[in-house]
């Protein structure tokens, strides 16, 4: 077997793992605090790829990497606001049903506004060309998005262990009526980790809109892959989201040389594999379905 | 007794006279079988507003009768494509279906279409099966075949791009059909298979893919990938340098979609079963689809819309020469039926015995960093008679 090959998909597992985490990151957080399976996560991070391309083709790249995030920020605000709100403390399935159903409504919305082409950015020029060390050939911004991505989760994990409200979010993912008890208004906490999610969504929009090509449905696309990433690292947990993200990069990266026909599967397999093991996934401590059966 | 008679024959003249005028008025109704959503959503798109185009022309009627034209999502998935169909025939007792894009749904719906006894005329689908293994007597395609395509390029690829060739295959019917006959012609035009890679339907990220063809050791990538996954390729191809290190040969190059590539990432050489510049007429009509739906994906006429134009109009144009609905007098007028204002550089001609339509493609190459509507140079023209398959290698005769 050729070993360059098989460093190259290494290496570009874990390029794709560091992606998936930034996805799936949100995603856990607001499934651990929030106690919510948000389906519109996918379509926060629809929107956010959208709003990149928008932006930096009127304006300039720099600025669409931040403006997009933060459009996707208030949006998600007004989705907790008025929808989410309404549903914490019940089934998780309420949860669910209310973040998909808005999700599939908001997909039409993006349909009448941007039609339903695909589009593609342009690769900024600071960012163009290959890698080339041998025969070794990587593109040269999947890189840079990666090191993007990678700052966002370090930043994120610092975030969540050294700040007091990390503190707080951490201590609300495994008993929030203990943090009313303590005094902290648990309605705002939630809602800023919903908000804190949706801007993570419109984050991994901006690194996924050059990657993959802008369409409607992208966000239904990564959004069973985010939830199965967080379900193998532990709800709310970030190291094991990004242990997740990099375990389902690198399998699916690397069973493109044996069975590259059947790479979507992988992240199933890993799931169950997990879940057969440690049910609350690598480093979770909480379920929120072991909390309703309780 | 004779003022008896005289009323009987006066009312039932009056039920006559009412129940023609009736079925005068009684539309057309015509299923179009086409996704919304899935891979192929943007070409399901374009492929209706050229069939809303053709109706058009045809002042919303045939036979004095409006046509009436109702719309299924195919969603791009066979099975769902079949259910809908089966209930547009059952329900509304549609006989005249048009639609597709897929060729997993284009074999799904002309079955359906087959048992069931209604006309489907698959406007954008180009698996062999379809009027190959799979072919009935319903069912009439548009798109030239892959075994056109292919063998149409094969000889230019391996004499001008390359003779080491690594096929990229979108793993369903269809892209099959691209890769086998790009094996089929290694022998002929003296190339040689290097690897092959077959790549999943609704795959975003193709990195893995592209590292392999990387190290592959191949002059020409003949890749067979199609809808948003073929955009996707295409842009993570510039993306990786891939046109710096080969030529890349798309079987069947949707042009259009290499207006949603960025400019300095484009490169490809393909096969098109149109070009947008090929005749005055088509320009003409690239300006129609633009003022009519401006929303539409690039300024040229659509490969898809092109097609569900000409499906239409074929269709029509057989219900007014059959001069009736009748199923089997309209299947009769489409066979061998030769469309002359077609809009193409040479007329199209439906071969009876596979229900193939029959006319022009075109091989070109995109233009790196060009901008605008112009960023393809046709290289040359090929008739698809001289490459579609002869009886001989495709033992089926529909007129029986």
């Amino acid at each position: 077997m050729n070993t360059t090959l098989c460093l190259a998909l290494l290496f570009n597992g874990i390029v794709l793992g560091l992606i998936w985490s930034v996805i799936a990151i949100g995603f856990s957080l607001v499934l651990g605090v929030g106690q919510t399976i948000n389906f519109a996560h996918g379509l926060l991070f629809t929107f956010g790829a959208y709003f990149f391309f928008s932006i930096s083709r009127n304006t300039s790249f720099w600025i669409a990497v931040i403006a997009a995030p933060i459009l996707v920020a208030i949006m998600s605000l007004f989705l907790e606001v008025v929808l989410v709100r309404r549903v914490y403390g019940q089934d998780p399935l309420f949860g669910l049903l209310i973040t998909f159903g808005f999700a599939i409504a908001m997909e039409e919305v993006i349909r009448m506004v941007w039609g339903k082409a695909a589009y593609s950015v342009s690769t900024p020029i600071f960012a163009r060309g290959q890698l080339i060390l041998g025969n070794f050939v990587y593109s040269r911004f999947r890189i840079l998005l990666a090191l993007f991505a990678l700052t966002i989760l370090l930043l994120v994990l610092w975030f969540m262990s050294k700040t007091s409200f990390g503190a707080i979010v951490k201590a609300g993912m495994f008993n929030s009526e203990m943090i009313s008890a303590l005094g902290h208004n648990l309605p705002l906490l939630r809602t800023l980790v919903f908000v804190m999610g949706g801007l993570l969504a419109g984050l991994a929009g901006v690194i996924g809109a050059p990657l993959w090509s802008i369409k409607s449905g992208m966000g239904t696309d990564v959004l069973m892959p985010g939830f199965i990433i967080a379900l193998i690292g532990g709800l709310g947990s970030i190291k094991g989201t990004i242990i997740g993200g990099l375990l389902v990069g690198i399998t699916t990266s690397l069973a493109v040389l044996v069975i590259p026909r059947f790479t979507d599967i992988i992240p199933y397999v890993m799931l169950i594999a997990v879940l057969f093991y440690k049910p609350k996934g690598l480093y979770g401590e909480v379920t929120i379905l072991g909390e309703v059966r309780e | 007794m004779k003022n008896k008679l005289l009323f009987f024959s006066l009312t039932l003249i009056a039920l006559v006279v009412f129940s023609l005028v009736v079925t005068a008025q009684e539309p057309v109704k015509i299923g179009i079988v086409s996704p919304k959503s899935g891979n192929y959503a943007d070409h399901g798109e374009m492929e209706r507003i050229g069939m809303y185009l053709a109706v058009e022309d045809f002042g919303g009627k045939v036979l004095g009768r409006p046509i009436e034209l109702i719309e299924v999502d195919s969603e791009t998935n066979p099975d769902i494509a079949s259910r809908r169909t089966k209930t547009l025939i059952e329900a509304q007792d549609v006989k005249f279906f048009l639609g597709a894009v897929s060729s997993s749904v284009g074999i799904a719906v002309g079955s359906v279409c087959h048992e069931l006894g209604s006309i489907y005329i698959c406007t954008n689908a180009n698996s062999d099966t379809i009027t190959g293994v799979d072919a009935n007597k319903h069912t009439f395609r548009v798109p030239p075949n892959m075994a056109i395509l292919v063998r149409g390029a094969a000889k230019y690829v391996a004499e001008n791009l390359g003779k080491k060739w690594y096929f990229v295959t979108h793993d369903y019917s269809w892209g099959w059909s691209g890769t086998e006959w790009g094996r089929k012609m290694l022998d002929k035009v003296g190339a040689v298979e290097v690897g092959e890679v077959k790549i999943p339907m609704n795959t975003r990220d193709m990195s893995s893919y592209l590292l392999q063809l990387v190290n592959s050791g191949a002059d020409v990538a003949c890749v067979t990938v199609g809808g948003f996954d073929g955009i996707a390729l295409y842009n993570q191809m510039g993306e990786f340098g891939i046109f710096d290190k080969m030529k890349v040969w798309w079987t069947l190059a949707d042009y259009p979609d290499s207006y949603a590539i960025p400019p300095e990432q484009r490169g490809r050489y393909g096969m098109m079963e149109i070009y947008w510049k090929a005749t005055p007429e088509l320009i003409e009509f690239s300006k129609r689809i633009h003022d009519k739906y401006p929303g539409a994906i690039a300024n040229v006429t659509e490969t898809n819309s092109y097609h569900g134009w000409l499906g239409m109009k074929a269709l029509l144009t057989a219900i007014e020469k059959a001069g009736t609905t009748d199923v089997d007098s309209v299947i009769k007028s489409l066979e061998g039926l030769i469309i002359c204002d077609n809009k193409q550089p040479d007329p199209t001609y439906i071969r009876p015995w596979d229900h193939q339509f029959i006319d022009t493609m075109f091989f070109g190459h995109d233009i790196p960093g060009a901008e605008g509507d112009d960023i393809t140079e046709v290289l040359f023209t090929a008739p698809c008679k001289d490459f579609a398959r002869t009886m001989t290698e495709n033992p089926i005769d529909l007129t029986k």
